[in-house]
């Protein structure tokens, strides 16, 4: 759990970064919940060169080495083992059908799909929905508060922070006792992020080439994405802002 | 259908739906076939009407490369209010700007996001959009509903990923002036960044624009990934 949502943060904040140390700003954008925006900057390029010096080219190796049916399948399992996390934010919500549709997609997958390896669940009809403890805090009226950059874990908020903690308390692997724990719980981590970063980094090339202001770009991005998640994509329209 | 650079992921994930998202807030626009008939507002067949289109151009085999990228360029100008989009997308800075900057940022805009999806046209692969619905947003417009289904999918999930158009009427004539994928919208997401760039440079417009002419060139020329913040 703790590793997906770190995929997520990393993906945003360190994989789809430019540089941008040149292009420091001023002190804050209020419209974009941003008044540390200088130093979120400066921690945005710090992740940014942490990417392209570590983790886009071992990304890129995974995909050179890994087949791609042995990726789908690590994409699945890693996905799998996030199940406990989103049943209890399903249940948190008040979302009891979501919640049905992860237990079976768990219990199906875990089984039949050879402990998740395969996505057997999504092939029947059901299909994978996220949720995480800042998601949930957002169902509840938190408010985001202002937007932050993380070194390493790139792009977060005070609400989507506090989440990411709680949520290692809502996963299982915390308190099972086993031998070489610590090495399973830095593979999964790191496996989680290689994964993600070796899935998209063709579409992230792109992506950067399209963008006027990188950093303003994956802010922008980050914080409708995540409205869109809390509202489990049914947002108001009645609120968008005039042409 | 719609084609989209979509990369084959098994599941979206957090990150992965993100991913997804941006790249489809870059591919994809407008090149997309409709699967199914479903029209019940004149907005919804607006958008059914003009994937048909899109299509019909992307697999068009009887004109050249440069002949489809020029029918594109036409469908697309035609079907979206750029110029809208644009002076939206220049944010605070429209209420200061000159009208000669407006126009140049406009064109420069225009060829820009033109420039865009012309890079994203060889990559369509058999995508489909269906028309799911449409609801009013309250100052007139129409969101239109739909999905993208990419058969080349690996998995389920990825196989329907939700899109919106926002569908303007302008004067008689309907035109879409945002696009929504899985949540966000473009056109804000745009404004975003030029409001951010223009913060950096004492809102002049004519940065921007010169700015917006760089990428373009770079799109247009095929370049490698530019340090775009190395200003």
């Amino acid at each position: 759990m703790r590793a997906l949502r770190g995929l997520r943060v990393l993906l945003l904040g360190v994989s789809l970064g430019l540089p941008l140390a040149a292009c420091s700003t001023t002190g804050g954008n209020p419209q974009a919940h941003d008044p540390y925006e200088q130093t979120n900057r400066d921690i945005f390029d710090l992740d940014v060169r942490l990417d392209r010096a570590i983790l886009l080219p071992t990304a890129q190796a995974y995909n050179t080495v890994v087949p791609g049916f042995a990726r789908d399948g690590v994409h699945n399992f890693l996905l799998n083992l996030n199940s406990p996390v989103i049943l209890t934010n399903d249940m948190l919500q008040g979302e009891i059908g979501r919640g049905g549709q992860t237990l079976a997609r768990f219990v199906l997958n875990t089984t039949i799909g050879i402990g998740g390896l395969i996505d057997i669940a999504g092939k029947i009809g059901i299909p994978y929905h996220d949720e995480d403890f800042g998601q949930t805090l957002g169902v509840w009226g938190a408010d985001e508060g202002p937007y932050l950059v993380l070194p390493f874990f790139g792009p977060s908020n005070p609400r989507d922070l506090t989440g990411d903690v709680v949520d290692i308390a809502f996963d299982p692997n915390t308190y099972i006792s086993y031998n070489y724990k610590f090495y399973w719980s830095l593979g999964r981590g790191v496996l989680s992020v290689i994964d993600l970063r070796a899935r998209n980094a063709t579409t992230l090339a792109g992506i950067e080439r399209g963008s006027v202001d990188y950093y303003a770009s994956v802010r922008s991005l980050y914080r409708q994405n995540r409205a869109n998640e809390i509202a489990n994509g049914k947002q108001d329209v009645t609120n968008l802002p005039d042409f | 259908m719609t084609n989209l650079s979509s990369p084959h992921a098994t599941q979206p994930s957090p990150a992965r739906r993100m991913v997804l998202m941006m790249a489809l807030l870059l591919a994809l626009p407008f090149t997309f076939a409709v699967q199914s008939a479903h029209a019940a507002s004149p907005a919804e067949a607006f958008i059914d009407q003009n994937v048909v289109k899109g299509l019909s151009i992307l697999g068009d085999k009887s004109i050249t490369e440069q002949q489809r990228r020029d029918k594109f360029r036409t469908f697309l100008t035609g079907l979206t209010d750029l110029k809208r989009i644009a002076l939206f997308t220049l944010g605070p800075a429209k209420r200061t700007a000159t009208d000669a900057e407006k126009a140049q940022f406009v064109d420069a805009f225009r060829d820009f996001a033109v420039a865009i999806y012309e890079t994203r046209l060889s990559n369509y692969s058999g995508q489909t959009l269906k028309v799911t619905g449409s609801q009013t947003t309250g100052r007139g417009d129409t969101i239109v509903n739909a999905m993208i289904i990419d058969p080349h999918a690996s998995s389920a999930a990825d196989k329907n990923l939700p899109v919106a158009f926002r569908v303007s009427d302008d004067g008689g004539k309907l035109v879409v002036i945002d696009v929504n994928v899985l949540g966000v919208w473009l056109a804000i997401e745009e404004r975003d960044q030029f409001s951010s760039f223009l913060g950096d440079h004492g809102n002049n417009v004519g940065a921007l624009v010169a700015h917006l002419k760089d990428l373009t060139a770079q799109f247009r020329s095929g370049a490698a990934l530019p340090d775009q913040k190395q200003q």
